[in-house]
């Protein structure tokens, strides 16, 4: 099905590409507000890789590829958004999570709160890293292919990252008291 | 904190909470901008078209008709030939007479020697897509008018580019004989072919052209720009290798542009295929300050057949 859509507006078809991209969309936002931890943003980012997308079709080799190629597309436009709108403003909003809180209830608010700023902490290259072996669950293999980056590069931001985090989650063990400064 | 706590399982708490739905908005966003955006031409590795049925009838037919015509037409003034079916014995590959050796030092010979044109005058339009029959056609590209004879069967248009402004020939499609001959005009190389940056463009002197082609990184150079003769103008033919450490993914390495074709805001481009395989020949064509820009791209593991059958269509091209 989707290959049949990819043919289609690979000849120019505006309605298939449509039908496309609300068929991807929805897992583009996912991983773009994981990446960017902001809604806004994210959307924004979305929009320019599917606009990207139509535009640079013609070069994807392979339709059932489809959906990695867009990814990295993807991935680079949440860079690209990122480092745009830092010029504009160092203040990121959080992103909104109210009422999707809670499916874990092993994540308390303290929790999210110190892995929240652990992850502001990390470059976008590693939450790139992290969202698509972690949240997408692919092996560090396709991570690698599908953000064009070497193995060994996937393999250490993925450890980074963890380290991060694992050790963010550690300092609240020991130290339960940490500042609840607002997030930058 | 208790024992019971696994950070890593947090973690993925953590990376899955947050949105997941992508607001319609951005949809009729996007669609509203394609509606304006225009894709990109790319030219690359293609696919033999797929053909039903009846396109074939009616190639075999137009085909049919076409020749009896032509037929027809050559019977009162007998004697006469027409260009069609299996090469002549002068077109086999040889030393050339005709190619003027180039004034720099060549460490491999070229493998594409020069014959003179054969003297074929029928010449019809070249279609757009399809399975081309062993005959002449004509082209107009940047308003020169030329044409060219395919000399051999199972070649097939394959609808990149369409004449009169340009044409695209495949033949032998994922086999170690593989061709795909471009006919076109280019405006640049890329001086950074991975990182997709393209040097300026360079003039439409022959020369100048060779010589970016010879200067793209990732490529070895097999044969350096050489003086040589189409169609019975001057030209120059140069022959690169792309290297296998391109250093990124074939489809991602762009190798020359053309700006006119698709305007400047958004160039035809030609990307890589082969690491390690691919040549890619090129023949460029001064007329009137202008350039016909003919390539042909082979595996290393061409066989003489198939270099002397692109030699043959080379040696093929006239000029009105």
């Amino acid at each position: 099905m989707q290959r049949a859509l990819v043919d289609r507006a690979k000849r120019g078809d505006g309605e298939a590409f449509d039908a496309l991209a609300r068929s991807v969309g929805d897992r583009c936002m996912a991983i773009a507000c994981r990446i960017l931890r902001d809604a806004d943003l994210a959307e924004d980012a979305v929009q320019t890789a599917l606009i990207t997308a139509w535009r640079e079709l013609r070069t994807l080799r392979d339709p059932d590829r489809f959906e990695p190629w867009l990814h990295r597309i993807l991935t680079n436009a949440c860079y690209a958004e990122a480092r745009r709108r830092r010029r504009w403003s160092a203040d990121i909003r959080v992103i909104p999570v109210e009422g999707t809180y809670g499916p874990d209830e092993t994540l308390t608010v303290h929790d999210r709160d110190q892995l929240e700023r652990a992850f502001r902490r990390l470059t976008f290259e590693q939450r790139a890293v992290l969202v698509f072996h972690h949240y997408l669950g692919l092996p560090v293999s396709e991570v690698a292919d599908r953000l064009d980056i070497p193995l060994g590069t996937v393999k250490s931001r993925l450890h980074y990252a963890m380290t991060a985090l694992r050790a963010s989650l550690e300092a609240d063990d020991r130290t339960p008291s940490i500042s609840q400064e607002r997030m930058a | 904190m208790t024992a019971s706590r696994d950070p890593d399982r947090l973690i993925r708490a953590f990376l899955d909470e947050g949105l997941t739905e992508l607001p319609d908005r951005a949809y009729d966003a996007v669609r509203a901008d394609i509606d304006r955006t225009r894709q990109r031409v790319v030219i690359g590795p293609w696919r033999e078209p797929r053909m039903n049925n009846i396109a074939k009838l009616a190639i075999a037919a137009a085909a049919v008709v076409a020749v009896a015509v032509v037929g027809i037409n050559l019977m009162p003034s007998g004697g006469g030939t027409v260009g069609t079916g299996s090469p002549s014995p002068s077109s086999r590959p040889s030393p050339s007479p005709s190619a003027s050796p180039s004034p720099s030092p060549q460490p491999s010979p070229s493998p594409w020697p020069s014959l003179p044109p054969e003297p074929t005058p029928q010449a019809g339009a070249f279609p757009a897509e399809g399975r081309l029959a062993t005959e002449r056609y004509t082209f107009s590209q940047s308003g020169i008018p030329f044409s060219l004879e395919v000399t051999t069967p199972d070649w097939i248009s394959s609808g990149v580019m369409v004449a009169p402004d340009g044409g695209t020939l495949t033949k032998n499609e994922a086999t170690p004989q593989k061709v795909w001959m471009l006919l076109w005009s280019i405006d640049g190389v890329y001086a950074d072919p991975c990182g997709q940056v393209p040097a300026p463009p360079v003039s439409p002197s022959a020369a100048d052209l060779a010589a970016a082609v010879a200067s793209i990184p990732g490529y070895d150079v097999v044969t350096p720009p050489t003086d040589v003769t189409v169609g019975g103008l001057p030209a120059k033919h140069v022959a690169v290798k792309l290297r296998e450490d391109i250093g990124c993914s074939p489809s991602q390495f762009f190798m020359w542009y053309d700006n006119v074709r698709c305007g400047s805001a958004a160039p035809c481009h030609r990307w890589a295929n082969a690491p390690g395989r691919q040549i890619n020949d090129v023949w460029i064509v001064e007329v009137d300050g202008k350039h016909i820009w003919i390539e042909a791209e082979t595996f290393d593991t061409a066989t003489a057949e198939t270099v002397q059958e692109v030699q043959q269509m080379i040696n093929s091209v006239q000029f009105e």
